[in-house]
């Protein structure tokens, strides 16, 4: 049990499987996500929005999803990241 | 009608529903939470609430309330998916892990026959069941129970927060798709039945396993006994916690008949739609195909 717990944060700390990240989607665009391991996150390029990685597990309600800051969307080639932007803005005011 | 619409549009932007359906503009503003009307945007909070207080008392609850029948039912609904070994399944509102576990004990003893014969190498190809919930408590449950049944590290199982309504998961990447006792909590049924359809594969099944309806006369007067009389006391007992189980029956009152589940999944796009009644009702056992 204790180096179960063991085994588990530490799989907490290096996010998620690799598997996993490969076959989700974005669950508003449906469009790919990409790991992003500095802020433990998946962030969704289409819309500009990130979800957090909690305990190893990704949470992927839409409204846990997060507005991405301008500085992060830079990263990113998409040039339709700003004016979708503004409308992702709703989901993470709940 | 109007006025609906122009909710679902200010709350999430339109960008954000690109897959925006009329089936959206029948929704009213007004959804049931038990016997309780509330705003749509109350119901899913509430019932939040509701699965993070039971979560911990969750499978002691389910076996005093069901008498341990739920575990019948769940190897009932399993066994009319037919896992196999090396596919990829979602189980919806599972986060327990009390059908995840079944689906990869089933593919596990399927797999261990095959080995007994020869050249398995094609069967090894990597089972995937993924366990999604939208609260974060019950997973933590089922992730724990991984653990203490010695399949905490088994790759095949992988846990997701998300919304039934708005899956994470690609167009056509299951082979099956389950919801047991879920879908009852959802706040548009129709958006559920239409991600299920989305994920799955062409030849891909569809099984929900639900509480429902009793319509034989004497046992359905005990049973309405049962239910509004014994199963809140129980729950305050047991767990401590009246109304989350007043909760539970007044919800399962609100969910379609069998029937008219059966047409919704129909509506969705599924074939060869069929149910089975166990118990006289008290659950169904509701199954489509996408072809």
């Amino acid at each position: 049990m204790v180096r179960g717990s063991i085994k588990l944060l530490k799989d907490a700390g290096s996010g998620l499987s690799k598997t996993l990240a490969d076959i989700l989607v974005c669950p508003l665009s449906k469009q790919p996500l990409r790991f992003c391991e500095q802020t433990n996150s998946l962030i969704s390029d289409a819309i500009g929005v990130s979800f957090p990685i909690k305990d190893g597990i990704p949470s992927l309600v839409p409204t846990d999803g997060k507005t991405l800051e301008a500085d992060e969307t830079i990263k990113t080639e998409d040039s339709e990241e700003s004016s979708d932007k503004h409308e992702a803005d709703g989901i993470g005011s709940h | 009608m109007v006025m609906a619409l122009r909710t679902v549009t200010r709350k999430s932007g339109s960008k954000l529903l690109p897959r925006f359906s009329p089936a959206a503009l029948l929704h009213s503003h007004a959804t049931s939470f038990g016997f309780k009307e509330v705003r749509e945007e109350e119901k899913s909070r509430m019932v939040g609430n509701v699965f993070s207080n039971v979560a911990s008392n969750y499978d002691l609850m389910n076996d005093v309330m069901s008498a341990g029948l739920h575990r019948l039912w769940k190897d009932r609904l399993v066994s009319k998916l037919n896992p196999f070994p090396g596919m990829k399944h979602l189980d919806v509102a599972g986060g327990t892990g009390d059908v995840a576990f079944r689906i990869l004990d089933s593919v596990n003893s399927i797999r261990r026959r095959a080995m007994q014969d020869v050249l398995e190498d094609d069967i090894q190809e990597e089972t995937k069941i993924y366990v999604c919930d939208i609260n974060p408590n019950m997973l933590n449950v089922g992730k724990k129970r991984a653990l203490e049944r010695g399949i905490g590290e088994d790759k095949s199982l992988l846990w997701v927060e998300g919304d039934a309504e708005a899956l994470s998961f690609g167009d056509n990447t299951m082979d099956g798709y389950t919801i047991a006792f879920g879908i009852r909590n959802v706040t548009h049924i129709e958006k559920v039945l239409s991600e299920a359809y989305r994920v799955l594969k062409h030849g891909g099944r569809f099984l929900c396993l639900e509480l429902s309806h009793v319509d034989i006369p004497v046992f359905k007067e005990f049973y309405d006994f049962y239910s509004f009389s014994v199963i809140p006391a129980l729950g305050e007992l047991v767990a401590g916690d009246r109304k989350s189980y007043q909760y539970l029956v007044e919800s399962i009152r609100r969910f379609p008949p069998q029937e008219k589940f059966a047409s919704m999944i129909a509506d969705a796009g599924f074939q060869q739609v069929e149910y089975e009644n166990l118990v006289g009702g008290v659950v169904a056992i509701h199954s489509g195909l996408k072809v």
